[in-house]
């Protein structure tokens, strides 16, 4: 049986104003997962327990089949980090940042190194301090792409990024998925980027996992249907449909596992199809933590 | 593997600091070119300026090398590097300790080395001055161990107040203590009882929060 690159297993942590509530979540190798959700919802939190940078109060967690955070020297060598809110030596040069690296990971690929300089479009003798925030991401990114690692987890990397630096990133991201055996888990709240280069898309909201399955799957089985309901005419709850708003004649239905049936159980209701609408990883993300907040609260 | 990431810490510890190290040395070395100027002014400025430049060090080292880690948030950066918590605790408090001890070591040689090359001050002055200096060590080493166990820019500022307003006490109380008062005036080393005796309890105090720090920081549960 091949190894998950990441386990999850009902991981828990509660802080003061905030719980991570049993978190379930697999990575196979070579898949691009992206974690997607509002701020404050948990993604970070699960990266860091993830590196072992906290440790969660209860439930298994094992990256590249090491236990975290028991073992999360020997999993650390194979595991290349960026967050959004890490931060290199701003007084040192890149290139010391890069000799610092090299010096630790045997696995770091010179020649990769320099090709990342010139497609980042950076210079290794500038000191830290100098660079652009987007050049400081490509920086990091560049410490750890060179290393080689078998797994890439990034924490919002492409938050404040201008649309040219994070194309540049995603990319390489993608370019980086090349070699099968690497996997990648990559949170973000911008569902634009996650949509571009995921495989596989986590919804997390409050700190729970509210959805999880294959990108395709997603945007296959979601549609929105644009209804016009003549006074009189109920529309019908049914199964697949996860939220109906109207406003006069008009109604609005969005589903979640859209087959034909739907669309002929609401004529046979009366209302008359519009238009049935694919839906944008945003739009789905935004309507199913809508759904599931209502969900909660009821 | 583990050993050389501890280690490629320190040293890069060590390097970002070099200025840090060279110019704390320069300024104590200045100091005792004042001192030997002679005269009672400069060598009271010269001796103050050589302790005040201790003290100096060992206030912004634990600022510069543990709190701006977490405060520039550089944190993450090292902690993605495959090391535990406890490596990473050994590593910063070797490179901490380290750096410091560098300047300060070289100073306390070259401060005996003075003395003991200089006529006109009594050599039983030396076992005070390395006393003196130690009392400061251990001043820096509360200051790291808080910065390190808290990695608060508080608690490390009020440790620094508690352990700079402890100085003067100190030295207070050790001029006033009649055997080392006389040893000081003795134109030979001596080392008598009390002297010793202050000397183990201060290197004691080293020891104790070396493990302290270790000890809490193992506790750790969360680190980012």
């Amino acid at each position: 049986m091949t190894e998950l690159a990441i386990k999850f297993a009902g991981v828990g942590k509660q802080y003061r104003y905030f719980t991570l509530h049993n978190i379930h979540l697999e990575v196979p190798p070579g898949q691009i997962m992206g974690l997607i959700g509002p701020n404050g919802a948990g993604k970070s939190t699960t990266i860091r327990i993830l590196m072992g940078l906290i440790h969660q109060d209860h439930g298994e967690v094992r990256v590249l089949d090491h236990r975290m955070p028991a073992e999360q020297v020997a999993a650390k060598w194979d595991i290349g980090f960026a967050s959004e809110d890490m931060r290199l030596y701003d007084a040192m040069t890149l290139d010391w940042h890069m000799r610092f690296i090299r010096s630790i990971y045997p696995q770091w690929d010179p020649a990769y190194a320099q090709l990342l300089l010139k497609r980042f479009g950076l210079l290794a003798e500038q000191k830290i301090r100098g660079l652009s925030h987007g050049q400081r991401v490509k920086a990091t990114l560049l410490l750890v792409l060179a290393r080689r690692p078998r797994l890439l987890v990034l924490d919002e990397p492409t938050t404040g990024l201008d649309p040219v630096a994070r194309h540049e990133i995603l990319r390489e991201l993608s370019a980086v998925m090349n070699d099968e055996g690497r996997s990648i888990l990559f949170s973000s709240h911008n569902t634009q980027d996650v949509e571009q280069i995921s495989d596989q898309i986590t919804f997390i909201d409050r700190g729970r996992i509210i959805d999880s399955m294959d990108k395709e799957a997603y945007l296959d089985r979601w549609r929105r249907l644009r209804l016009e309901a003549p006074s009189g005419i109920e529309l019908p709850a049914l199964p697949g449909v996860i939220n109906i708003r109207q406003t006069g004649r008009l109604a609005v239905a969005t589903s979640n596992e859209f087959v034909p049936g739907i669309a002929r159980a609401y004529e046979q209701s009366g209302a008359r199809i519009q238009m049935i609408e694919n839906m944008t990883l945003e739009e789905i993300f935004v309507a199913k933590v809508e759904h599931s907040r209502e969900e909660v609260e009821a | 593997m583990k050993g050389s990431v501890v280690w490629t810490l320190i040293l890069s510890d060590l390097h970002r600091h070099r200025t840090f190290i060279l110019f704390s040395i320069l300024s104590g070395g200045l100091a005792l070119v004042l001192i030997q100027v002679g005269g009672e002014l400069p060598s009271l400025l010269g001796t103050i300026w050589f302790f005040t430049g201790m003290i100096v060090l060992g206030c912004m080292l634990p600022g510069s090398n543990v709190i701006n880690e977490r405060k520039k948030q550089t944190l993450p950066f090292l902690m993605s590097l495959p090391m535990s918590i406890s490596q990473f605790t050994a590593a910063k408090i070797v490179s901490t300790f380290g750096i410091f001890f560098v300047p300060w070591l070289t100073l306390v040689i070259t401060a005996v080395a003075f003395i003991a090359g200089h006529k006109g001050i009594p050599h039983g002055i030396i076992p005070v001055v390395i006393v003196l200096s130690t009392f400061v060590f251990v001043g820096f080493g509360l200051n790291a161990g808080a910065a390190l166990v808290t990695e608060s820019e508080g608690v490390m500022v009020a440790s620094m107040i508690v352990t700079n307003s402890s100085y003067g006490f100190g030295w207070y109380m050790l001029a006033r203590n009649p055997a080392i008062g006389a040893g000081m005036k003795s134109p030979v080393i001596v080392w008598s009882k009390e002297i010793l005796t202050v000397l183990g309890a201060e290197f004691a105090v080293i020891v104790l929060i070396l493990g302290l720090t270790f000890y809490f920081q193992s506790r750790k549960r969360d680190f980012v």
